[in-house]
């Protein structure tokens, strides 16, 4: 894919415009890089498309290679992988806490023992989420700014 | 877990292990021999005792994340190992009554299993409130 960059006057809207054969998964990765730049995600609930801001997210899951996204309330549905959310989102404050969950540091309000060498985190919700034994260093790190 | 993380668990649990069993072979001397006068090639006995009821945890070693039940039936294994282990090395003394003996040896190895992963839980706890307070630094620092 080339690129091109043209500058343009301060009074007028910047506007990155993609030409493409076909939406590949190269396309969205870029859109929502950019998206995510913004501080924007993109995806759906209830058959409509939404553009929900990334601080609102609590936490993003991956279930049966789907992708969910949550907010205080609501559920929606990204095309993009877990993994993909979780390289867009790693300088947003958000970290992977297990293998199908990237969770927002923002919205947790509490860190409780669990089971084994887990640990939970409590969001503001309410919700619980349990953080993978292998994810407790990377969360240390985060947390004293190392990561 | 990594195995390292692994090793430097059961050394904790190593350690609450000997402390443990020297306050169990007090309280069970005091009982059954308390005129009785020990060596000091008997204080290396906690620490054999320990080593060898840290053994069976290694058994049980999970790769993967354990759920509850799993979590459940490996400390019952390891719990019965280690009350078969303790009563296999552990002889009555002389004029006691040794089905006696061994129920309290065995409660008191129940005891010091539920005193030991009651310390690993209350280490846990206190890394957790740690955490807790590292995130409501993070949180300060990373509010706009």
């Amino acid at each position: 894919m080339q690129t091109k960059i043209t500058k343009i006057d301060p009074d007028k809207p910047e506007l990155l415009e993609i030409h493409c054969h076909s939406v590949s998964d190269e396309v969205r990765e870029i859109v929502a890089f950019v998206k995510s730049r913004q501080g924007q995600l993109t995806a759906t609930a209830d058959e409509r498309q939404y553009e929900i801001a990334i601080t609102d997210i609590f936490y993003i899951e991956s279930v049966d290679n789907k992708t969910f996204i949550y907010t205080k309330g609501k559920v929606y549905e990204s095309r993009q992988r877990l993994y993909e959310l979780e390289e867009v989102l790693k300088n947003n404050r958000f970290l992977r806490v297990s293998k199908s969950t990237v969770l927002n540091l923002m919205k947790v309000s509490a860190i409780k023992p669990a089971l084994n060498s887990r640990f939970t985190a409590v969001l503001f919700s309410g919700e619980q989420i349990v953080i993978s034994r292998k994810y407790v260093p990377a969360l240390k790190k985060a947390l004293k700014g190392e990561a | 877990m990594a195995f390292k993380r692994f090793l430097v668990l059961h050394l904790q649990l190593y350690c609450v292990l000997v402390t443990l069993i020297f306050a169990a072979s007090y309280i069970v001397g005091m009982i059954f021999a308390p005129e009785q006068n020990i060596s000091y090639s008997q204080l290396v006995g906690p620490f054999i005792l320990a080593g060898l009821c840290v053994l069976p945890t290694f058994i049980t070693y999970f790769r993967k994340e354990p759920t509850l039940k799993q979590f459940i039936i490996r400390s019952v294994i390891q719990l019965a190992v280690i009350e078969v282990i303790v009563l296999f090395f552990i002889q009555p003394p002389e004029n006691t009554i040794a089905a006696l003996f061994y129920l309290l040896i065995g409660a008191i190895v129940l005891v010091i299993y539920v005193l030991a992963k009651l310390t690993v839980w209350l280490n846990k706890y206190l890394q957790s409130k740690k955490l807790t307070e590292q995130l409501r630094d993070f949180q300060a620092n990373e509010s706009p």
